[in-house]
């Protein structure tokens, strides 16, 4: 019991007459990396923002170190150490990469608007604080030489990385990465994988949801699929990937 | 950044330029410079507000005159002398503008803009008609000069001085917010709301917070204003002070934080410049000459450098930087 780190239970949430997840459930232990797959539309991107409190859940529980998260507004989620990328970057445009990854620390620093404004003695310090530990996440990721560019003038694949770094100086201990890889090369790929390695190792629990077929076998202890809003399939990638219902939604049925 | 020396040197010249005027200059340059202050220093408060929080709030001059009256009134009432009128009306602002903050800043883009420019209207309206305590529409007369204990303000260069310590403040104020935590976490919620939550940011409290630290600047700023002309009346918070503060937003640009200043000085000495070229053979038609030359001067901006001349100017020292070496780093 103690090694879960998260348990879903009963997830559902609607959309107008669309049903995003319908009655889904799953936990994940400490320091696992899982999958979340399925086709467009499948519920995948909904899952992440009813569990870190954007959307609220119609129905369901969702519990994360034996805390209910449902009702949980998305900034306490994420000081409870819950950080995630998005599918479609949502970078800060005004800001520059390090700048960007500077806003991740937020959850563990504290000077108020006051104490900024006159730049006192603490806030300072902090700053340099949050500068130097925003420094080391682009480290992570390789992307210290890029600190002080705008966003504008990343390809795609490094902005992943930059939402990557930005989550990663949160400190979470549990982070979901959506499609990560799209727009990545392959040897940023790579590191990313053993980035992603690297960090379990340390304890840190990851969900990744993703279309890169490969890179999930490759990646993951776990695999859940998501089908039109409710799992069909869990398991070690191997198992679910001779299932024949994730084959059928992958591919459709023959007529 | 290499711009901490750099800044420091800027912030000299600007404080050293600021300080000589009075003595090289006539009382003219002194009293145009000291509204491009009070006007100035407002403005940075609505362009924050504007450019960098993306909160169409167009309430900013309702602050400004509430400020003033508070501390003009206790003033000429004898209820308080003017430097505590000033903290009384700051922090009665403060109050006001939590009050009608919290329930106004659900709205977003248009909507906030439609409901603080009623709230803009209603204050206006309501000042008039307030006749025994605020004068009313003739407005509020025999407010004393501004005086800390024995030290009275009286003439336009103590103004002056007054008017721009408290706009270097507040511009000193928003660069060290901007450059921080609480700065970027204003700009990381305009860029993408969804995200900056995810970081955990508390988008709604920090609005709200952004809406009461830009009211109660534009307050304190307002009690200046009031002390110095020792004049208040309804149609100074009104519509022509708010299309006045976006104009200097716009030409200056708010994404700096020092934009809405620069517009500030472009403003006041283009139209000093109109008048005196222009006032011998238009005497009674200045107001529709100033709105004719500054909406051509937007149009010509919001095509040429959307940015406003601040945002064209950091774009040169970019460009500058990439192709004169590496000071980037």
């Amino acid at each position: 019991m103690n090694d879960i780190l998260l348990d879903v239970s009963g997830l559902s949430k609607h959309f107008g007459g669309i049903l995003a997840l319908n009655q889904v459930s799953f936990s994940l232990k400490k320091g696992s990396v899982t999958s979340l797959i399925g086709p467009n539309g499948a519920g995948k991107t909904t899952f992440i923002n009813v569990v870190t409190g954007i959307h609220a859940p119609d129905s369901g529980e969702i519990h994360y170190q034996g805390e209910d998260l449902v009702g949980m507004e998305a900034h306490l989620v994420a000081s409870k150490g819950i950080g995630r990328t998005f599918q479609l970057v949502e970078l800060f445009g005004s800001l520059s990469v390090l700048e960007n990854t500077m806003v991740g620390c937020h959850t563990n620093s504290r000077a108020s608007m006051l104490s900024c404004g006159f730049a006192l003695p603490a806030a300072r310090k902090e700053e340099r604080r949050i500068r130097d530990e925003a420094m080391a996440s682009l480290m992570l990721v390789g992307l210290e030489k890029r600190a002080f560019d705008p966003i504008s003038k990343l390809p795609l694949g490094e902005r992943k990385l930059v939402g990557v770094a930005r989550a990663l100086s949160m400190k979470p201990k549990f982070l979901m990465l959506d499609e990560p890889v799209g727009g990545l090369a392959a040897h940023e790929i790579k590191n990313l994988v053993e980035l992603i390695h690297q960090l379990v190792s340390k304890g840190l629990t990851i969900l990744v949801v993703e279309h890169n077929m490969p890179f999930i076998m490759f990646l993951s202890e776990k695999v859940i699929v998501l089908n039109e809003g409710a799992k069909i399939a869990e398991g070690a990638p191997q198992e679910v990937r001779t299932n024949e219902k994730v084959i059928k939604a992958y591919l459709g049925e023959e007529v | 950044m290499n711009g901490t020396s750099g800044q420091k040197f800027l912030w000299l010249i600007l404080i050293t330029v600021i300080i000589a005027i009075p003595f090289v200059a006539g009382s003219y340059v002194v009293s145009v410079m000291s509204f491009v202050a009070i006007f100035g220093g407002l403005a940075l408060g609505m362009g924050l507000l504007l450019e960098q929080a993306g909160m169409f709030s167009l309430a900013h001059p309702t602050w400004f005159g509430l400020g003033g009256y508070v501390s003009g009134i206790l003033a000429v009432r004898g209820i308080a002398p003017p430097w505590l009128g000033t903290i009384f009306g700051a922090v009665f602002v403060g109050i006001i503008s939590y009050l009608i903050g919290a329930p106004l800043l659900r709205l977003k883009g248009y909507y906030l803009a439609c409901a603080t420019f009623g709230l803009l209207l209603i204050v206006e309206i309501t000042m008039g008609q307030l006749g025994t305590l605020t004068g009313g529409n003739e407005g509020l007369m025999g407010i004393p000069s501004f005086s800390v204990g024995p030290f009275v303000l009286e003439t336009d260069v103590h103004y002056y001085y007054l008017s721009w310590v408290l706009c270097l403040g507040c511009l000193w104020f928003l660069h060290n917010l901007m450059d921080s935590r609480m700065g970027r976490a204003i700009k990381s919620f305009n860029d993408s709301e969804v995200a900056a939550k995810s970081m955990g940011i508390n988008v709604p409290w920090y609005k709200l917070k952004v809406f009461i630290l830009t009211a109660v600047m534009a307050s304190m700023i307002g009690s200046v204003y009031t002390f110095y002309l020792r004049f208040m009346e309804p149609s100074i918070l009104g519509f022509p002070l708010l299309v006045e503060l976006v104009t200097m937003v716009i030409i200056g640009g708010g994404k700096t934080f020092y934009g809405p200043l620069l517009g500030s000085f472009v403003v006041m000495w283009l139209r000093e410049l109109i008048h005196l070229s222009l006032g011998g053979f238009l005497p009674r038609m200045s107001a529709q000459v100033d709105a004719l030359f500054f909406g051509i001067i937007i149009i010509v901006i919001l095509i040429f450098m959307p940015g406003g001349l601040s945002g064209w100017m950091d774009r040169l020292l970019y460009l500058g930087r990439r192709t004169f070496g590496k000071a980037g780093e």
